[in-house]
């Protein structure tokens, strides 16, 4: 994968029926195809944990934005053993605290509270990309 | 630092404070002088994921045992937490508030909810398991667990 102008990667949680784990990749689809489009790549964690050598390299030449669904951080980790950097990183929990009346329910299909945790967690995730994009190596969490 | 105790099942390990005493729905009790300090034991934490939010009763809160003295929003449920003893709550945990995930890292240290100036710690107590006898219980509600379909 060479270098292009999507030049920040996210990689969500992969945690396949953990309600969480769906906020965090709701969030990912909301910031890859909607808010943040021409800047950001969607970089799929179950490729990393296989090997796949073109998500490897996405990671490896491109500043990477991690989304867990829960504190193991399996994303964050995974990205960091590929040889990736991740000046960012976000944990769901941490949004839901910020938004405690966003309590998420659902796994295949989220809930209006999951929906709205989502959306506030993308846009938290944008706000990183913007800081990325604009040449800052390091982004404050919130 | 208190010793372990440990049991596997399936892929997990589950300690068990040597110091102190359980209730059969997995709270700590741990006697410092007329107080008792209380807490949530490692399996509990584990079965229940991370902590989003601990809410404990406030300092002058009187409970009997049996009294829920906290509640739990965990990632995957909400726990009301029974007092294993009776008495009025003196201290509450001030990581609770701003860190409650203390709960998941350290459940047997800086975890703890609450601390209760104890009405009777020896009648209590005597309605508490020890150690060895949580660790079997526990292991078998783990296995429990690891079977559910």
């Amino acid at each position: 994968m060479s270098p292009d102008a999507r030049n920040v990667m996210v990689v969500p949680c992969s945690g396949i029926g953990k309600t969480y784990g769906t906020v965090s990749r709701e969030a990912a689809y909301e910031v890859t195809e909607d808010l943040r489009a021409e800047s950001t790549r969607l970089v799929a964690l179950s490729l990393l944990v296989l090997g796949d050598d073109e998500a490897r390299a996405a990671v490896a030449a491109n500043p990477t934005v991690t989304i867990d669904g829960c504190k193991l951080g399996c994303a964050e980790k995974m990205v960091r053993e590929s040889g990736g950097r991740v000046p960012r990183s976000f944990a769901v929990l941490d949004t839901y605290r910020r938004h405690r009346d966003l309590k998420p329910d659902g796994i295949a299909e989220l809930d209006e509270g999951g929906r709205r945790l989502a959306h506030a967690l993308a846009d938290e995730v944008a706000a990183a990309v913007d800081s990325l994009t604009a040449g800052d190596e390091e982004v404050p969490h919130a | 630092m208190p010793d372990y105790l440990e049991a596997t099942v399936d892929k997990f390990i589950f300690r068990v404070a040597t110091d102190r005493h359980y209730s059969p729905e997995g709270i700590w009790a741990l006697a410092e002088g007329d107080r008792v300090r209380v807490g949530l034991t490692d399996f509990v934490q584990q079965r229940s994921g991370d902590v989003a939010f601990a809410e404990v009763k406030p300092v002058g809160t009187v409970l009997k045992a049996g009294d829920e003295v906290a509640v739990i929003e965990t990632i995957k449920v909400n726990i009301g937490v029974p007092s294993p003893v009776g008495g009025t709550v003196a201290a509450v945990n001030p990581a609770m508030q701003l860190s409650p995930e203390a709960i998941n890292q350290d459940p047997y240290g800086e975890g703890w909810l609450a601390l209760i100036d104890a009405r009777d710690w020896p009648t209590d107590r005597d309605a508490l398991l020890d150690p060895g006898a949580y660790l079997e219980l526990m292991t078998g509600q783990a296995e429990d667990e690891a079977t559910k379909p």
